[in-house]
């Protein structure tokens, strides 16, 4: 509530406010009334009736703490205040609604994923498993290994070409490079079963290459491109020119300036541009569905052959809709998960290692 | 006398070859996103050219799918129900995330204290990087049948409004929960880029405001919303393009309806998405179908280039309205 208190009101005018004396009973008496009418008001509606809380808290707790917030402004501060009490009480509702949200999310995919993990779920493969088999047989060692793969070669393909981008519109800063971003940015909102169907269509019912963790890859990569582009070319943007200059007037060679010294100086935030380019991608299910299909065992060979990936596994065992092999997905949900939470971890762990450096 | 000729001459003149050489592979590879989008379209109109061509423009406007017939001259192949199924989710996310996200950014750069608006920061981020396909499963397994509560009480109370008619007594799978589960996906996109623009209003307009007693509503009303409206409408039409091309998560959550088109009847468990049809068709499909599945990601494909270049376009307009 900085602003709130930064702002002199017509009161603070009349009566100067001394923040080290006691405070008004007056202000505290309104603090406890706005926290405390609302809740219980609730509580017994609650309590008393039969209706469900979230109608409750639509229809009764939320109009009454706007109401009492704006009566609590009028009596303590100001008319004029009005419209920030409302502000305040809807904003902190938007802040709640997405902690609420987003707590849901990760608690259930923690409690009911946890449960499923053991040692043979994370390194056996789903041969001779049926969706009604126990979760002490079988688990995701083969979409985890798949996923790792088809991962990899999307980095491989996408990392030189993304930062290539950011080299030609920070660097070279040649006649395209406004086209360049342009066509990034245009990239960037491909949907991602649009890239599976494009290497479907010219990869695999052109008879180039079968089902295979390869065109998987490849669909993966025309995903990560803009993500990497876009990093990439925020981090190289903040190489210090004098580092350039400084390597120009010794005499390097343009490349040499690029290889030497802007690309070493900025590993870092390309390290987190990769990273971020992994993460966009390895949750996404659509274009591996189209590209890569499924299978039970372990394909370690990514020309050849389906390849199984951990999203594909949720897919597979969530539609069968059996109670274990739902299990099987929250526990698939949950490496997909520790996966990226990992991969982020690694990122803040390499930014703040060099901040100190 | 002649000047001498400096001696590294030669080196330098190979030096500026093997700097052509790099500049151009760098040139190449920059212009790969170039190369790729038009091969996408490329492949995409080529391969489904058939199906399109029997259809003409009812693939677009018809209501019929009759697919996986040994006769090819009898399959009929039409996406209208999924179309504009795709744009009615994306429209009701837009209308649930776009309150939230804004009073979300407001929050973080105006109302909350330092510590907890970095917390959000980072929250926000999260709730970005959760993949689609776990975003899919929660709502699947749990938010649908909490959703499935609320769509209910909406009926009982609000059923006389036709939006919230519902003769079927199922709830589940309607186009009102698939919108919630949208609304959270797309809000960290909106919320991002509307942070970042609420956080650039200049330090003198903001200090001006609090000179001459604006409260907090009115400095947001007056000086912050007007100073950020174009970035935030840039962020809400990116939000736009990522409902438009969501695939699995809406798959689990929505009942798709090939034959008619569920208009306005949000809670009936109707709905349509050009993106999960694709998904819920490919595996039993025909070769003819199959073609009609690349059609219809064509037209997904044109549909989201076109909303995420007015996106794009918007935002780096108001960018350079903010640098004047």
């Amino acid at each position: 509530m900085t602003i709130l208190q930064e702002i002199p009101s017509e009161e603070t005018f009349k009566e100067p406010q001394y923040p080290w004396k006691k405070a008004n009973p007056s202000t505290s008496l309104t603090n406890s009334i706005i926290v405390v009418l609302p809740i219980s008001v609730f509580a017994l509606s609650f309590f008393l009736t039969d209706f469900p809380g979230a109608l409750l808290f639509i229809v009764i707790f939320l109009p009454v703490q706007i109401l009492v917030a704006i009566f609590a402004t009028i009596w303590g501060i100001s008319k004029k205040r009005v419209g920030d009490a409302v502000l305040s009480v809807l904003s902190l509702v938007a802040f709640s609604l997405v902690i609420a949200l987003m707590g849901s999310v990760l608690f259930s995919v923690f409690s009911r994923g946890l449960p499923a993990i053991s040692l043979s779920f994370i390194s056996q493969n789903n041969t001779y498993i049926s969706p009604t088999t126990e979760l002490d047989y079988g688990g995701v060692g083969h979409a985890l290994l798949g996923t790792l793969m088809v991962v990899a070669i999307g980095m491989i393909i996408s990392v030189p070409l993304g930062i290539a981008s950011a080299i030609y519109i920070t660097d070279m800063k040649g006649r395209l490079s406004g086209f360049v971003r342009f066509m990034v940015q245009a990239m960037s909102g491909v949907p991602s079963i649009v890239a599976g169907l494009f290497i479907l269509a010219a990869f695999i019912l052109t008879d180039v290459s079968g089902f295979s963790a390869l065109t998987g890859g490849l669909a993966y990569s025309i995903l990560m491109l803009p993500t990497v582009a876009r990093t990439a070319e925020e981090v190289l943007k903040l190489v210090p020119k004098d580092l350039r200059d400084a390597a120009i007037a010794l005499g390097s060679s343009r490349a040499r300036v690029i290889m030497k010294i802007v690309l070493p100086t900025a590993r870092t935030g390309i390290l987190t541009a990769v990273i971020l380019g992994v993460a966009r991608v390895i949750g996404e299910t659509a274009p591996l569905l189209l590209t890569t299909s499924n299978t039970n065992g372990t394909n370690l060979n990514p020309f050849v052959d389906a390849v199984s990936t951990i999203p594909v596994y949720i897919f597979q065992f969530l539609g069968s809709g059996y109670p274990t092999a739902i299990n099987r997905s929250w526990g698939a949900a949950f490496v997909l998960l520790t996966t990226v939470a990992i991969l982020f971890a690694i990122a803040r762990i390499v930014e703040r290692s060099t901040k100190k450096g | 006398m002649e000047s001498p000729t400096p001696r590294y001459f030669g080196r330098e003149k190979s030096r500026t070859r093997s700097d052509k050489a790099f500049s151009g592979s760098v040139v190449v590879a920059a212009l790969s996103s170039l190369f790729i989008l038009v091969a996408i379209l490329f492949y995409l109109a080529t391969s489904s050219w058939p199906a399109l061509q029997k259809e003409g423009f009812s693939f677009i406007t018809g209501s019929t799918w009759i697919g996986g017939l040994d006769d090819p001259s009898q399959q009929v192949f039409q996406i209208w129900p999924m179309l504009y199924g795709s744009f009615l989710n994306a429209l009701l996310a837009i209308i649930f995330a776009v309150p939230v996200s804004v009073l979300l950014a407001i929050f973080i750069v105006f109302i909350a204290p330092k510590k907890i608006a970095r917390a959000l920061t980072i929250i926000v981020d999260i709730l970005a990087a959760i993949p689609s396909g776990i975003i899919g499963i929660w709502g699947f397994l749990v938010f649908t049948p909490v959703a499935e509560g609320w769509a209910r009480l909406i009926h009982q109370y609000l059923g006389s409004i036709p939006i919230f008619v519902n003769n079927q007594d199922q709830f589940t799978r309607s186009p009102f929960i698939t919108a919630w589960v949208l609304g959270i996906m797309i809000v960290p996109i909106i919320t991002v880029v509307a942070r970042e623009v609420l956080a650039q209003t200049p330090q003198d307009l903001l200090d001006a405001a609090r000179g001459l007693g604006g409260s907090l509503w009115g400095i947001v009303r007056m000086v912050a919303l007007p100073h950020a409206r174009g970035g935030i409408v840039g962020g809400v039409m990116l939000g736009l393009g990522r409902a438009l091309g969501e695939t699995v998560a809406i798959y689990f959550v929505l009942n798709l309806i090939f034959e008619r088109v569920n208009y306005y009847r949000i809670l009936d468990p109707e709905g349509g998405s050009v993106a999960s049809m694709i998904i819920a068709k490919f595996g039993e499909a025909t070769p003819e179908e199959i073609q009609a599945l690349l059609g219809a990601g064509l037209v997904l494909f044109i549909l989201t280039l076109i909303v995420n270049l007015i996106a794009n376009w918007i935002v780096a307009r108001s960018a350079r309205e903010r640098l004047v």
